[in-house]
């Protein structure tokens, strides 16, 4: 077990091939994801932080509620 | 193997049997709801799904209990290879045999959803078709091998869980929603939920939080924002 430095930040991806638009991920992200009128994900474009774990929490929720496998989490270098 | 001939192995066989089948309706029938996009105001649409997957859990246990049991029985000898080699028992052949054909498709199910990360989503759908058939053969299976499934509460149970699961197939058939089926916006893990029914606000407006309501404390605004920037790549 390593220590887990909380540098950086993250962004949640989906794959638009992927989606179907079942909604999973605006219901267990609402802060990342919201859907447009059709109910496709939009997706907060900027990284947040790693060190924000409620929202790390939601995005692996997001994820891992995803029933076509659409979503990732990219970790990126430069969060707000 | 030491011979165990105790009744409750026959028992439990039994008891397990029956209510696997009644787990394994209730898991195709929230699978119905999940894949027919059912939720998004009442109960959550991640929910239905949690659940969906939590009960096939709690299946595949009772269904490993009615499996173990009957090879560790030696009452009757189904041999441990007949749990997952069809038509090696040389008790009820055909019966035992229906039921580890069914067994053998719900661990396709059960791997495939375990390997679901890592394998193609095409693949983990084609292979989840399967719980449909294994669902048929195994209700032949408990008519054919059953000992409570042809008379009394045993078959009523039966008939129950069939037209359930009938009326999902077709129901999942005639739905067939194979694209988005409009906004869903529950949850419990932040925010405030934007009700399906209330008017969603315009880009051009000002997205102010409405002001807090009288039965609860306002939560924490989020340290990131909660609007797109509109535009972007969804």
């Amino acid at each position: 077990m390593g220590v887990r430095r909380r540098v950086g930040g993250f962004v949640l991806l989906v794959n638009p091939i992927l989606c179907d638009g079942f909604g999973h991920c605006a219901e267990l992200a609402p802060d990342l994801v919201h859907v447009d009128e059709w109910g496709y994900p939009i997706i907060v474009t900027e990284p947040v932080a790693l060190a924000n774990l409620a929202a790390l929490e939601s995005a692996r929720y997001a994820v891992r509620g995803c029933p076509r496998q659409a979503l990732r989490i990219e970790r990126v270098h430069d969060a707000h | 193997m030491i011979a165990l001939t105790s009744p409750y192995l026959w028992y439990t066989t039994r008891a397990t049997g029956l209510v696997t089948l009644v787990l394994f309706t209730l898991v195709v029938s929230l699978g119905t709801l999940v894949a027919n996009r059912v939720g998004g105001t009442a109960v959550g649409r991640f929910e239905l799904n949690e659940l969906h997957r939590t009960i096939a859990a709690v299946a595949c246990a009772f269904l490993a209990i009615h499996v173990v049991t009957t090879v560790i029985d030696s009452y009757v000898s189904t041999g441990p290879l007949a749990a997952v080699v069809p038509f090696v028992s040389s008790y009820k052949r055909l019966p035992v045999a229906l039921g580890t054909i069914a067994l053998d498709l719900m661990l396709a199910v059960w791997a495939s959803s375990l390997l679901k990360a890592r394998i193609a989503n095409a693949s983990w759908r084609f292979i989840h078709w399967f719980s449909w058939l294994a669902f048929a053969i195994a209700v032949v299976h408990a008519l054919l091998a059953g000992t409570d499934a042809r008379s009394g509460i045993g078959l009523a149970v039966v008939i129950v869980c069939v037209a359930v699961v009938a009326g999902a197939g077709a129901w999942r058939f005639a739905a067939r929603p194979t694209r988005a089926a409009g906004r869903t916006a529950l949850s419990p893990l932040g925010g405030e939920p934007e009700r399906a029914s209330r008017p969603v606000p315009r880009r051009s407006e000002p997205t102010a939080r409405p002001a807090p309501s009288a039965d609860g404390p306002q939560r924490a605004a989020p340290a990131f924002p909660r609007r797109p920037r509109p535009g972007r790549s969804r």
